[in-house]
């Protein structure tokens, strides 16, 4: 027989039922290379993790013409998010996982009433495979990460290892034109600096509280960072900044620089 | 929380928005003379000194070729210039542009890096009165063993093209810009050819061929100093055609505008790539993290979907 496939990959293939499984049936919603590269980085996936929140969001009105955060709506999806995502880790904790890999979170407006959100966290609990604890957050309950399959095992080759999936957010009421009057601007090109000191100040809050959260959980830094703006359904002027990304440690036995392998330059012929 | 609230103000919240004013007031203050606003800089500082985690837009592959490669994340950096075109947009957004960049190094410079990675550029979902937010957001970096830099590399490439192009001996340097725009009077109506078969409309051929090549002889000019040449990933142009009437004539006036950008290089002609290629099965899904997984601008709608910037 040509065939070189593992002896427990050819008897199911003779369709002999392994008993191997004691554990029973392990569920992910991993890709095919998702799957292999995070067996690669020595994890074996679990059982999927959920974690969901309805939330009823607060009313607030900005000032028509003043800048400024709309701290019960901040409050609402940094709460709301909180929610989701400890309650995913809580599952994943009770079926003894190491960490969740590919965590998203998504955000859905329910159709009958515009102040209520769904926040849904759902990811893949992996455990490692030779039982080694030191994967584990620093509170020894399970890593959470946005990071797929593929950024998992390169973060590990990389000498991380996630740590906490960390956000900012800051919902920012930006002022309406009543700035614009008096600036005498036409016919000229000028820049409307109070608006570009409503984005910083908007973007800076969302950045500091990710970097707190990562401090919190004793990070080293954070990584996959991207800040992004969003609108949930709220008067146009009314903006989401939200920071999100990985916060990450250095490996117990740190891979040195010049370990890491370089990639190899291919032209890639999948289309 | 009582109905009261909304109306009645807890001395918390008084305090915020005073705390807001003062931030705001700082920032505007500190744009103003050319430096980077004071939280901004706190925050930056905390990261470079290590008091504060590192935060780097790159990915983890992305990480793992920069560290391969002595290159240390400090911290994510972001400018903004909000910019009303009262007199030209397309000039607005050359304008808008050079004052993000200009600003975007002052973070650089801050953190005490010698290159800012992965800059991508970001604009708003929200009009305001002929105005528009140009934002850059990117991750300073330090180079292992290298002293901080007074002038930092901008590179709007991900940190594995910018290593890729360091080991060709090609150093991405910045961001240039070329905008242009020109107006059409066509007081005989002659650029409407409806009644005509198969013809070129050679006014508005000509006004295209004006207007960007004028566009590119700017980014030329714009690129001199930044380095020998440049990478043009960016290119959008608009036409519109307007109806005007004076004195009771009608006639009509296009307008087309074209903006180029692009990443300056610093090359040595005839420096061969030292690398070997081979034909590989990709084991990732869609794109590829190595050259990072977001969108590189937003700010325009063009039909090329390749690069960087």
């Amino acid at each position: 027989m040509t065939l070189n496939l593992p002896a427990h990959a050819q008897e199911r293939l003779k369709g002999l039922r392994s008993s191997a499984h004691s554990t029973g049936v392990f569920t992910s919603d991993f890709s095919v290379n998702e799957f292999l590269l995070v067996r690669k980085a020595g994890f074996e996936p679990i059982g999927i993790c959920v974690g969901s929140c309805v939330y009823h969001v607060g009313i607030q009105y900005g000032s028509w013409g003043k800048s400024q955060e709309m701290d019960v709506l901040s409050k609402a999806m940094y709460h709301a998010r909180e929610l989701a995502m400890t309650r995913m880790r809580a599952e994943a904790s009770a079926m003894g996982a190491d960490g969740i890999v590919g965590v998203k979170l998504t955000i859905k407006r329910m159709e009958w009433d515009e102040n209520l959100l769904e926040f849904i966290a759902i990811g893949t609990g992996v455990v490692h495979g030779e039982g080694h604890k030191g994967f584990r957050a620093h509170d020894g309950g399970p890593f959470t990460s946005d990071l797929s399959g593929q950024d998992f095992w390169s973060l590990l080759h990389a000498g991380y290892r996630p740590v906490e999936m960390v956000m900012g957010s800051c919902v920012y009421h930006v002022a309406h034109r009543g700035m614009l009057a008096g600036l005498g601007s036409a016919g000229r090109n000028v820049e409307l600096e109070n608006f570009t000191a409503a984005m910083y100040e908007a973007r800076e809050i969302a950045v500091e509280r990710m970097q707190f959260e990562a401090s919190a959980a004793k990070a080293e830094g954070v990584v996959g960072v991207d800040i992004h703006e969003g609108s949930h359904g709220w008067q146009t002027h009314v903006i989401e900044f939200f920071a999100i990304g990985t916060a990450v440690l250095p490996l117990e036995q740190e891979i040195a620089p010049e370990k890491i392998a370089d990639p190899i330059m291919v032209l890639s012929v999948n289309d | 929380m009582s109905i009261f609230d909304r109306f009645r103000k807890s001395p918390e919240a008084k305090a915020a928005e005073q705390e807001s004013l003062h931030r705001q007031a700082d920032i505007l203050m500190n744009l103003r003379a050319g430096r980077v606003p004071s939280g901004v800089l706190e925050r930056l500082q905390g990261a470079a000194s290590g008091t504060k985690p590192w935060i780097a837009t790159l990915t983890p592959a992305e990480l793992g070729i920069a560290r391969s490669h002595g290159l240390k994340p400090i911290a994510a950096v972001s400018a903004t210039c909000w910019l009303h075109y009262g007199w030209s947009w397309t000039l607005g957004h050359a304008q808008g542009w050079e004052t993000a960049l200009e600003r975007l190094a002052q973070e650089a410079r801050a953190c005490g890096a010698n290159a800012v990675l992965d800059v991508k550029m970001r604009t708003i979902p929200l009009a305001v009165e002929n105005s528009m937010d140009f934002t850059l957001i990117g991750t300073a970096v330090k180079v292992e063993g290298f002293a901080p830099s007074d002038f930092p590399v901008i590179a709007t490439v991900p940190a594995l093209e910018f290593v890729k192009l360091l080991e060709a001996d090609v150093v991405p340097t910045g961001i240039s810009i070329g905008a242009h725009y020109e107006w059409l009077t066509d007081w005989r109506n002659s650029a409407n050819q409806a009644w005509m078969g198969n013809t070129e409309s050679w006014q508005l051929s000509k006004l295209w061929e004006t207007v960007r090549q004028r566009a590119h002889a700017q980014l030329r000019q714009s690129s001199q100093g930044r380095g020998n040449g440049v990478l043009a990933h960016l290119n959008f142009s608009q036409m519109f055609e307007v109806e005007r009437e004076q004195n009771e004539r009608k006639f009509k006036e296009y307008l087309a505008r074209h903006i180029v950008i692009a990443t300056t290089v610093d090359a040595r002609r005839g420096t061969p790539l030292p690398h070997d290629f081979k034909m590989a099965v990709d084991m990732h899904a869609g794109k590829t993290p190595l050259t990072g997984t977001t969108n590189h601008h937003q700010s325009y709608a063009t039909n090329s979907s390749e690069g960087a910037i």
